[in-house]
């Protein structure tokens, strides 16, 4: 079976991730006004995203749910764990192997 | 069936309060949570702690439970006693927001399981459309594979309702392909491989996320590669070309004279395949010949006439009273 890597273009319409991620466009915007994801394009007509978004944002609404999070926190607790895995990494270096 | 002990799997007395287990599952399920916790059995944890919580944060649920519990060790054989919910009334209520969507465990679904069976088989019949939930599963791949691509299979546990409203887990083998030039932290995404839809909503997608082995030489950082290498400190103080392991096979590699411990030297295109190419980052580790024969201390000790003190700085800007104590 043959799947495709998620593409890093921006190339998403707000409809289309809005979709794929099952969430309103509210949380889209809230998600990129917290820096969950990154957006192209000045009006919301033109916004195009990548489809690596798709997973940041479904990840951020899930820890929304499970814990009771707002938007904001899910945004610090992704922020905050994309720097204990680049510690992590760093940490590796000094670990015998 | 083994018995689960929900008590000991939130960590709370049999007497706790509603509020003392609401605090509990809340502080395990950050801790666990498998978007937070990327230890392997963090998923399987959460999951426990979340339907450990649907029953004990369930004061319905719970008085079933406790009665039912009084004879019973975990892990210990189970089989519910006939009738064994008589005089209790389950709410019809919507499962827990925790609990929409988990497959929990046969204990779980053989006591409390049945108002769910009942519930989920009237939602498939009910003339209701909607997209199947979309899975999540990670594969760990060698750094080589990221070359030539691979296949890995993939064994997802699919809950499934049968004609008559049952509720059964299945093993469903996938065999998926790793395309080349995949690095770590990216997703695949297998369309309609998750749950089937309901009415004529279409199956929800499968999301593979792609997780790196530990290499014995190389670390990975996006498509860039990291290499220690080690050197003697002639190649590093006299500059001398090494022979260099890159994934793409020996080059030679110069190391300019004068490179100090920790000197980083990048091999251009040498890393990951990506487009451009990744780069592989050398980082020399100047080491030590031991001193343990006659020959090697006179080499050292020839050394010793060189005047170098690599203290020097150390001393520079000392303070009086700390030079005082020093001697003292």
């Amino acid at each position: 079976m043959n799947g495709q890597i998620l593409r890093e273009d921006y190339k998403l319409a707000l409809t289309d991730i809005c979709e794929k991620c099952e969430v309103p466009e509210s949380k889209v915007i809230a998600y990129i006004e917290e820096g969950v994801v990154e957006v192209q394009g000045n009006e919301v007509k033109l916004w195009r995203f990548t489809e690596a978004s798709i997973v940041r944002i479904r990840q951020a609404n899930r820890l929304e749910q499970d814990l009771r999070l707002n938007p904001a926190g899910a945004a610090l607790a992704l922020e905050l764990m994309s720097q204990i895995e680049d510690l992590k990494n760093e940490l590796k270096r000094f670990q015998p192997t | 069936m083994e018995y689960r002990d929900y008590y000991e799997i939130l960590d709370v007395e049999k007497s706790a309060t509603q509020d003392e287990i609401k605090r509990a599952f809340r502080k395990l399920a950050r801790k666990f949570h498998p978007d937070l916790n990327k230890d392997e059995d963090a998923e399987a944890k959460f999951k426990e702690i979340s339907e450990a919580n649907e029953v004990l944060s369930d004061p319905e649920k719970r008085a079933a439970y406790d009665q039912l519990g009084q004879a019973y060790r975990p892990g210990q054989d189970f089989q519910p006693p006939p009738d064994w919910d008589a005089g209790f009334e389950f709410s019809d209520g919507p499962a827990s927001e925790n609990a929409q969507g988990q497959d929990f465990s046969d204990f779980f679904e053989t006591l409390f399981g049945e108002a769910y069976q009942q519930k989920r088989a009237a939602d498939a019949k009910a003339r209701f459309h909607a997209k199947g939930q979309d899975h999540h599963a990670k594969v760990l791949i060698d750094l080589e594979d990221t070359f030539h691509g691979t296949k890995r299979t993939i064994v997802l546990k699919v809950p499934e309702v049968t004609e008559d409203g049952h509720l059964v887990v299945k093993d469903r083998k996938l065999e998926v392909s790793i395309p080349k030039g995949v690095q770590e932290g990216q997703h695949i995404r297998l369309k309609g491989q998750g749950a089937p839809g309901r009415g004529d909503g279409t199956a929800g997608d499968l999301y593979i996320e792609i997780v790196n082995k530990a290499h014995p030489i190389y670390r990975a950082g996006g498509s860039d590669l990291y290499l220690d290498l080690p050197v003697t400190p002639w190649e590093a103080a006299l500059g001398r070309k090494v022979k260099v392991p890159t994934p793409g096979g020996i080059v030679d590699l110069n190391i300019p004279a004068g490179s100090q411990q920790g000197r980083k030297l990048r091999l251009k295109g040498r890393g990951l395949p990506a487009k451009p190419p990744g780069d592989l980052y050398v980082s020399l580790r100047i080491a030590l010949p031991p001193a343990d024969s006659a020959k090697a201390k006179k080499v050292y000790e020839a050394m010793a006439e060189l005047d170098f003190n690599p203290r020097e700085h150390l001393m520079r800007d000392i303070k009086h009273g700390d030079q005082v104590r020093a001697k003292s």
